[in-house]
């Protein structure tokens, strides 16, 4: 309804640059749905909207999901937050749009969470989780940037609590 | 960084927002994403996980996230969780109390460390401790007691057969204790995911070790049933794949077992084989397969014993009719099969009761219905009555049978609602036909009924018509006794199962029921009005009465002989409406909604409709029997009473013909309307078919409209039998009153001729025309008349509508008799014989009560004195009764007195007398 109206809008990253994008691709964010519903649509036409946590390659590479994935149905937020098997595998193209340096996995994570796109911080999550499978602590340490505050006793401790837990 | 560029001046907020300064943000992650992504990871990179740091471990242990998996698979029971808290939370209670206690007596002090923490770990841990060391299972302690870690590690590493047992009740001891839901997942992981990997890479069937490890079916069976549940709580990547590949292996084990369990079924080794792989089965994942082949497979629904013909239903019956005897042979049989599978199901299955129902499921579709449905088709095709009684009774039989079966333990108490569920889905085909096919047939029946009788009154010569008195005092005792019994019959259960106790009291006039039983040989004579010979009573009528058709037998059903009793003594009305056809009517509707009403039990939608149907059968019978049999009969007699002349009829002793008929027909009428309401109450609001206190029911709206007609038509008639009866009383006084009555003095041979001509051959002769003290016979006459037709109301209509009659009829009276009056001479003499006919219609109209009438009554009493006196010496007395309006209550005038004063016989010798007594002088007033 709303896209009969006004099928453009000027996102801003945090570094100046403007990316036009359909309507529909943008409100793939639960943010800028909001943020235009609440402002109506003329100010999104006169103005663009500023998107300040995000800077322009990753705004990019979010835009760039959104497009993919325009006729996706939104999936509502507590649709199934306490279900399991909520895990369903990467489909191909993300798993390659995925394949970024580890930085920019994170800020693309980080976006689609202060963005509010579920479907997109669902598949950073996911590929975080591939990325971390089999590390060792310190290995995990290292890449979430993570301080050791134990003791090698303690951590030995936890170890041999969870030595069920372990590969065979 | 990047504020206010490019931005138009004129969006406030959107300017804002972008002046706003930004935090410099590095690629860390915060804590919920990092929560979600924990969410992903298999379970031992989470413990890696938690090594990292206190705060990732705090993340890693919460509570809640393990709570959910065990609840996955099943084994968290929050009541139970609950319960423990509550428990440790009171020993927390008295703890802290004694040590509050104990801190106090020692005057201060630190307060005691328990209340700290929510939890009292410790004392759970060692509970705990205690229980797995009694589950030997140490191995899986928990809460980092070192004992002998190396036992866990992998399939390799452990060592199952040394204690497999524990292993495979490791998901049903599970506990549900808050705080302790990951060490709790442990044991159970622990457990089962070596066996669980080991299966998700197997690349045979046999390559698994939990077919290494188990060696029997019944704990190979266990163990595949904990991994299920174990996957359930598998939701890392991949878990797709694994759980496809258990499901996999338990559907090649489960063939495996079922094949076991056919050969076993084939060799009916049923404590054998079939009891022992049913068992592994149901261990497995309830033996849903083992169960559907073992029903599918049964040799019932190939046992000639039990697949019975259901046309001998037919074929034993006489033409057109249907005997139920066969099929309850059939369910017989049946029952007796059932309940043996039932024992044997009983000793192959470890849950019965599901594998029961079904077996029966597949007894009701393959056997049951497989039997209904051909009867119902050929019957329907062959006799609608037949068919009605078919269904019906087959509903009935059938419904006893799912009642009567004898399930296994634990099944009775669904025993009652699934009887009703297959019985619903045995009869739910046909439904609706049969309940149309119901309505349809009582319409027809009842249609023809009233169109038969209406036929042979129409060849019978209308104008024959002879009429009969019942004995009125006894028609109040008479209709009470009709109704009692006809309340009795009403209240026997209509049954149509030929095995049943119930005399079938339809019988007689239920033409469709088939002589099933002693009574049965009554029902040919249903459309005759079966008249018992009973010469009392039918002394009186005439010759060609007593040679109308009489029964084969006498009827020996007692209402039937009530019934034709009661007709005898109505002979009057029967060319209007004959109660024997209500009779009738009214008890095909009972046998149809009998018939019914078995089907309301369904509940539901079908009880439903069954219900509806009922009211329409209900309100099928008012409106036939209203508007198509008792609303003509009243049209009719109305119209025989406005036709009457009186002058036409030569007899006239015994009342107003086509009054004594209508007020016969108001007797009748409510007699039928108090019967319909007997029938209404026991049979419809009784058993719960309608809702008495519902104004808009359809039946209670039919019912109004019914009793309403009945009035109406009782008020159109007295009415028109009002002006009738005055008619004939006025005739009466016309032709029955010789003027010598009254006039002994001047009697001429021209009067008495006239009273010779008239005079009623029964009644007393008239007296001489002398000083005999007594009411003339005329008016003895009029008092019978008046007298016999108000009396025989009594009872038959309502108060208030009688109060009305009697008065109009009283008024009437009043006027007629003032208008003879005036017509007759008046001597000194004959006034005796006056008085006394005043006083005999003033004691009549005192046994009406009705104060205002009596008025009337009494005011002609005292006028009638005025005859009395001698006016000749007392003219002055006279005048001043005449002027005495209080004398007479008001009713006359003094002019009208006066005018009635001119009726005296001497009145030309007294007028001026008395004239002058009342006004003092010669002035005429008229």
């Amino acid at each position: 309804m709303s896209d009969t109206k006004v099928t453009k809008v000027v996102l801003q990253s945090n570094d100046g640059t403007t990316i036009e994008v359909d309507r529909v691709v943008a409100e793939r964010s639960m943010l800028i749905k909001n943020l235009i519903e609440d402002l109506g649509d003329e100010s999104v036409t006169t103005s663009a909207i500023p998107i300040p946590n995000v800077n322009d390659p990753v705004l990019r590479k979010v835009v760039e999901w959104c497009e993919k994935h325009r006729g996706d149905s939104l999936q509502s937020a507590e649709d199934e937050s306490e279900t399991r098997k909520k895990v369903t595998e990467i489909d191909e193209w993300d798993q390659k749009f995925m394949q970024v340096d580890q930085e920019m996995l994170f800020e693309i994570i980080l976006a689609a969470n202060y963005l509010d796109i579920k479907a997109l911080l669902d598949v950073g999550c996911k590929t975080v989780a591939n990325m971390i499978k089999g590390k060792s602590p310190e290995e995990i340490r290292k890449t979430f940037n993570i301080t050791n505050d134990f003791t090698p006793e303690e951590e030995e401790q936890i170890r041999r609590e969870n030595e069920w837990a372990e590969d065979r | 960084m990047g504020m206010g560029r490019g931005a138009p001046p004129n969006n406030s907020i959107l300017k804002t927002l972008q002046a706003t300064e930004m935090i410099d943000t590095k690629p860390f992650l915060p804590a919920e994403i990092l929560a979600t992504i924990l969410d992903y990871l298999p379970v031992a990179d989470q413990m890696r996980f938690a090594r990292t740091s206190r705060r990732m471990r705090e993340m890693v242990y919460d509570d809640t996230r393990w709570v959910a998996r065990l609840r996955s698979m099943g084994c968290w029971d929050e009541v139970e969780a609950r319960r423990r808290f509550e428990e440790a939370m009171k020993r927390r209670r008295d703890m802290a109390n004694a040590a509050a206690a104990a801190t106090a007596g020692r005057g201060g002090g630190k307060p005691a460390v328990v209340t700290t923490t929510l939890f009292d770990a410790a004392a759970e841990e060692e509970r705990r401790r205690v229980k797995e060391v009694r589950d030997g299972f140490e191995t899986l302690t928990v809460g980092g007691t070192p004992t002998s870690p190396k036992q866990v590690r992998g399939a390799e590493g452990m060592d199952p057969s040394k204690d497999p047992e524990a292993l495979l009740g490791v998901i049903n001891t599970a506990q549900s204790v808050r705080g302790h839901a990951r060490q709790e997942f442990g044991r159970i992981y622990g457990a089962l995911a070596p066996f669980y990997f080991d299966l998700a890479n197997a690349k045979t069937h046999t390559d698994p070790i939990v077919f290494k490890v188990f060696r029997d079916p019944e704990r190979q069976a266990q163990m595949l049933a904990n991994l299920v549940a174990f996957a359930k709580s598998d939701w890392a990547q991949g878990w797709h794949q694994r759980e496809e590949k258990l499901a996999n292996m338990v559907s090649i084990f489960e063939s495996a077992v079922l094949r076991e369990f056919e050969q076993g079924y084939e060799f009916w080794d049923v404590d054998g084989r079939m009891k022992k792989y049913a068992t592994v089965l149901s261990t497995l994942n309830g033996g849903g397969a083992g169960v559907e082949l073992f029903v599918q497979k049964h040799p019932i629904f190939t046992d000639k014993e039990v697949l019975a013909n259901s046309m001998d239903c037919i074929n034993q019956a006489s033409a057109d009719t249907v005997t139920l005897e066969p099929s309850r042979r059939f369910f017989e049989t049946l029952t007796l099969k059932v309940n043996e599978q039932a024992d044997i199901l009983a000793r192959i299955f470890p849950d019965p009761v599901p594998v029961f129902w079904s077996f029966l499921d597949k007894v009701r579709e393959d056997i049951v219905m497989e039997y209904a449905t051909p009867l119902f088709d050929e019957t329907h095709e062959r006799s609608i009555p037949a068919y009605l009684k078919a269904v019906s009774g087959l509903f009935e039989q059938t419904v006893q049978f799912f009642r009567s079966l004898r399930p296994p333990k634990g099944a009775v108490a669904q025993q009652e609602v699934k009887a009703k569920e297959f019985a619903l889905k045995v009869f739910e085909p046909h439904l609706d036909l049969y309940l149309q096919d119901e309505l349809d047939d009582f319409t027809r029946r009842a249609e023809r009924e009233v169109g038969d009788w209406g036929k042979k009154l129409s060849a019978q010569d209308a104008s024959a018509e002879s009429f009969y008195m019942a004995n009125f005092a006894n028609r109040q005792a008479d209709k009470t006794d009709f109704l009692t019994s006809f309340k009795k019959v009403v209240m026997m259960p209509v049954s149509v199962l030929p095995t049943s106790l119930s005399l079938p009291i339809g019988s007689p006039f239920a033409s469709s029921k088939p002589a099933s039983s002693a009574n049965g040989s009554l029902q040919a004579s249903s459309p005759q009005p079966s008249r018992p010979h009973s010469p009392s009573l039918t002394s009186t009528n005439p010759t060609e009465r007593s040679a109308s058709p009489m029964p084969g037998k006498a009827p020996t059903d007692e209402l039937a002989a009530k019934a034709a009793l009661m007709t005898s003594r109505l002979e009057g009305i029967r060319s209007l409406f004959s109660i024997e056809v209500a009779l009738s009517l009214v008890h095909s509707a009972k046998a149809s909604l009998g018939r019914m009403a078995v089907f309301i039990s369904l509940g539901g939608q079908a009880g439903g409709e069954a219900r509806e149907q009922c009211e329409t059968i209900f309100v099928t019978l008012l409106r036939i029997l209203g508007g198509r049999h008792i609303k003509p009969g009243f049209d009719k007699a109305v119209a025989h009473l406005s036709q009457y002349n009186p002058r036409e009829v030569s007899q006239h002793d015994k009342g107003v013909a086509p009054l004594v008929t209508f007020i016969e027909l108001v007797n009748v009428g409510d007699l039928i309307s108090q019967m319909i309401d007997v029938f209404y109450e026991q049979q419809l609001a009784g058993p719960k078919i309608v809702d008495r206190n519902d104004f808009l029911d359809p039946a209670g709206l039919a019912k109004k409209k019914f009793e309403q007609m009945l009035d109406e038509s009782v008020a159109a008639g007295l009415n028109k039998g009002i002006d009738v009866l005055m008619d004939e009383v006025e005739y009466l006084c016309a032709t029955t009153q010789p003027p010598t009555d009254y006039n002994p003095s001047s009697t001429t041979p021209d009067t008495l001729a006239v009273e010779k001509s008239t005079g009623g051959p029964p009644t007393p002769s008239l007296p001489p025309p002398n000083f005999d003290i007594g009411p003339t016979p005329t008016a003895q006459r009029i008092r019978d008349l008046v007298a016999s037709h108000t009396s025989m109301l009594v009872g038959s209509t309502d108060k208030s509508m009688l109060d009305v009659f009697n008065g109009e009829v009283g008024l009437r009276l009043f006027t007629a008799v003032c208008k003879h009056l005036k017509r007759q001479r008046v001597s000194t003499e004959g006034a005796i014989k006056l008085i006394a006919d005043m006083n005999l219609y003033f004691e009549y109209i005192r046994t009406l009560k009705n104060q205002d009438l009596l008025a009337y009554f009494k005011a002609l009493r005292e006028l009638s004195q005025i005859y009395l006196i001698d006016a000749k010496h007392h003219a002055k007395e006279m005048a001043t009764i005449i002027a005495d309006s209080d004398r007479f209550g008001g009713i006359f005038r003094a002019e009208e007195v006066y005018e009635y004063a001119e009726r005296r016989a001497d009145w030309y010798q007294v007028k001026r007398e008395v004239e002058r007594a009342m006004y003092g002088l010669e002035c005429i007033i008229m």
